[in-house]
């Protein structure tokens, strides 16, 4: 009968204490390479998970976005922005879309309140913003469609300008002044806010700019506050992300068609950032498990030459084992549970380097890093198989030594 | 019981043995008929290069030979699976070699208990039954040494203990006084006598004629052929 599993451990982790630098020197390759796989992993996943939370507080996934082309040469004419009867072309020809909402904006606008003032952005807007934003008021309400039909004289406040401008006073129902117009605050706008995971120079809210953001019906913009301005960006939101794609290509080609073949603007998603990013992250990830699995390979080809070098050593003991009645299975799964331990060690080892090194770097870099749970079991199979794989050879080389042979060796 | 019964529990019928060095072929065993009875004392002689040790190791189902025919204990070990034969040298078979042929890294409780751990015996087991033995030869009061802190005459009773622990009927001992002085020799070639009293068929190769005379018999060997069949 063959000894038990425990028992070959038990031998094996003797054997790999009673060579200790052997031990280390061999699983090096192992380390480095699970090391190398980790600290990827991590960094792709934390990437990634920022950029998801980061789209899902800028409208999801289903988000396409029109805005002025800057790569048009607009010395061959044309302009980027469109007239009402244009959208209303648009529109009409995509009814799959959830929301539109096109907006005409004044970037430095002065907004009054009795003897205070504030400069900030005040866009024109349809109630659809608040569907492509995935953003409410926090208070009162925000543009309807009666004040769109009626050109309304009224204003939705984000926080920030809330705050400023009325100084700790309650903005509901006050009139203030702006670009010359007096406009009734019938809402306030939730705080939006999002920072970086990992600080460093984007630290703060990257957000904080909507909340220094005004919003009045876009009729009321387009007639009175800017009056006869075009609308110069359009939001529009599809049922899923899959449709967004095919939606974002079909208002491509509707603009061009209102356009006369001019691409003054630029159809962009959510969807397409996405796989923009996916793609990079793949390119990066494939040459990093790349590495891992190269630095793996020679790490397994190491520790096989030195598991053969070591039973050359040991021919003797591998002998007087057979001779005090080890089955030669008995020897394989010595030497194999040997190799496996080493390079279980070594990925044991990889992960602990792989957390310190991610420690350091996300502190140093402040970027973003995720180390999720299944990561360690992954690195400890690949490490395992790495030890079976590569363990394989020595042990059957040792199994089948010649007691006699081996006895006679000196 | 059958080993203290007298019966022939060794028998070989022409065994010959060629090893092959290239082409040359070297012809180590040129047809052994040898029988030995369950607890004798069979002292091997000859000179260097003879056989002995071939013919030792085939006795211990470490080799097999190329012709002819081998039974121990009853069965034609040339019919036996290879696992049976690991069976048969670890229950049935101790070997003591001139070397001692010790595992240096490990201490002399776990170098005894070796034999005790491929039977499948449980680790208190047979921690058990190597102090016994070991206490039995004299070495109670360095379980935990490597073997490199011993003595050449310790190691070789370490050896022996090694090789009785797992209760054979068989010890088959390679000139286990070759490396010893007369001192330790001696004392090596009692316990020897003492094992052989108790019962256990005791084979020694050895090359000191004073020692071959301890035995119930003394074979001669000479270029692989048996050259007296006596008794002594
Ligand atoms: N593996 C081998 N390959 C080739 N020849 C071998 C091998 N083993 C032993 N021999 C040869 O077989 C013959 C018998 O060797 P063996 O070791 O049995 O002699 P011995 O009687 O034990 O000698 P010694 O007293 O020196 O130990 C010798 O000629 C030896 O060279
Ligand atoms: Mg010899």
């Amino acid at each position: 009968m063959a000894i038990s599993l425990s028992e070959s451990l038990y031998i094996g982790i003797s054997d790999i204490l009673t060579r200790k630098l052997r031990s280390l020197i061999t699983i090096l390759g192992i380390v480095l390479g699970v090391m190398c796989i980790m600290v990827v992993l991590a960094i792709i996943s934390g990437m990634n998970a920022s950029t998801m939370e980061w789209m899902n507080e800028r409208g999801g996934v289903n988000k396409i976005q029109i805005w002025r082309n800057w790569d048009y040469d607009f010395r061959q004419g044309g302009s980027a922005t469109l007239s009402l009867s244009e959208l209303n072309q648009l529109r009409q020809q995509i009814p799959e879309a959830v929301a539109i909402n096109p907006s005409v904006a004044i970037n430095d606008a002065k907004l009054q309140y009795r003897g205070f003032s504030y400069r900030g952005a005040v866009l024109g807007v349809f109630p659809d913003m608040q569907i492509v934003e995935n953003w409410y008021p926090q208070q009162g309400r925000f543009v309807s469609e009666i004040d769109l039909r009626e050109n309304s004289n009224v204003i939705v406040l984000g926080s920030s300008v809330a705050r400023d401008l009325f100084k700790g006073q309650n903005p509901m129902g006050r009139r203030i002044m702006v670009q010359g117009q007096i406009l009734e605050v019938i809402g306030i706008m939730d705080s939006k806010n999002w920072e970086n995971p990992g600080g460093g120079p984007w630290s703060g809210n990257m957000l904080e700019y909507m909340n220094q953001q005004c919003f009045v019906p876009l009729s009321t913009m387009m007639h009175k506050l800017k009056a006869g301005s075009e609308i110069s960006s359009l939001q529009v939101t599809a049922k899923n992300p899959e449709d967004a794609l095919n939606l974002q290509n079909k208002i491509n080609m509707l603009l061009l068609r209102i356009k006369n073949g001019r691409a003054v603007f630029r159809v962009s998603s959510a969807q397409e950032m996405m796989q923009q990013m996916k793609q990079n992250s793949l390119i990066f990830t494939t040459i990093f498990i790349m590495i891992g699995a190269i630095s793996l390979f020679v790490g397994g080809i190491v520790i096989m030459n030195i598991m053969l070098a070591s039973i050359k050593e040991r021919t003797r003991e591998i002998g007087v084992r057979l001779a005090i009645g080890a089955h030669r299975m008995d020897i394989f799964v010595q030497f194999m549970v040997q190799t496996v331990l080493i390079t279980a060690l070594g990925g044991i080892l990889g992960i602990i380097l792989g957390y310190l090194i991610l420690d350091l770097v996300s502190g140093y870099l402040q970027m973003p890093m995720l180390a999720e749970p299944r990561m360690i079991l992954v690195a400890l199979l690949v490490s395992v198989g790495v030890g079976l794989i590569f363990g394989i050879t020595p042990a059957i080389k040792a199994s089948n030594l010649d007691p006699v042979v081996a006895l006679r060796e000196e | 019981m059958e080993k203290y019964s007298i019966m022939e529990i060794i028998k070989t019928n022409a065994l010959i043995k060629d090893y092959s060095l290239g082409k040359v072929k070297v012809r180590a065993l040129s047809g052994i008929e040898l029988s030995i009875d369950s607890g004798e004392f069979v002292a091997i002689m000859g000179p260097s290069g003879s056989g002995k040790s071939t013919l030792m190791h085939i006795i211990g189902c470490l080799d097999s030979p190329t012709e002819g025919e081998y039974y121990l204990d009853g069965d034609l070990v040339s019919e036996l699976p290879k696992k049976a034969l690991a069976d048969i040298r670890n229950r049935k078979i101790g070997f003591v070699f001139q070397s001692f042929n010790l595992l240096p890294h490990l201490n002399i409780l776990k170098n005894v208990e070796l034999p005790l751990m491929y039977s499948g015996i449980s680790t208190r087991q047979r921690r058990d039954k190597a102090r016994y033995i070991l206490d039995s030869v004299g070495l109670s009061d360095r379980l935990k040494h490597k073997p490199n802190e011993l003595s050449g005459g310790q190691r070789q009773r370490v050896a022996i203990a090694r090789a009785i622990v797992n209760d054979p009927f068989i010890l088959l001992a390679d000139e286990p006084t070759g490396n010893l002085d007369t001192q330790a020799g001696g004392d090596i070639l009692e316990i020897f006598a003492q094992l052989h009293k108790a019962g256990h068929t005791v084979i020694m190769v050895t090359h000191d004629p004073k020692v071959a005379e301890r035995a119930d018999r003394i074979i001669q060997i000479q270029d692989g052929l048996i050259a007296n069949g006596h008794l002594a």
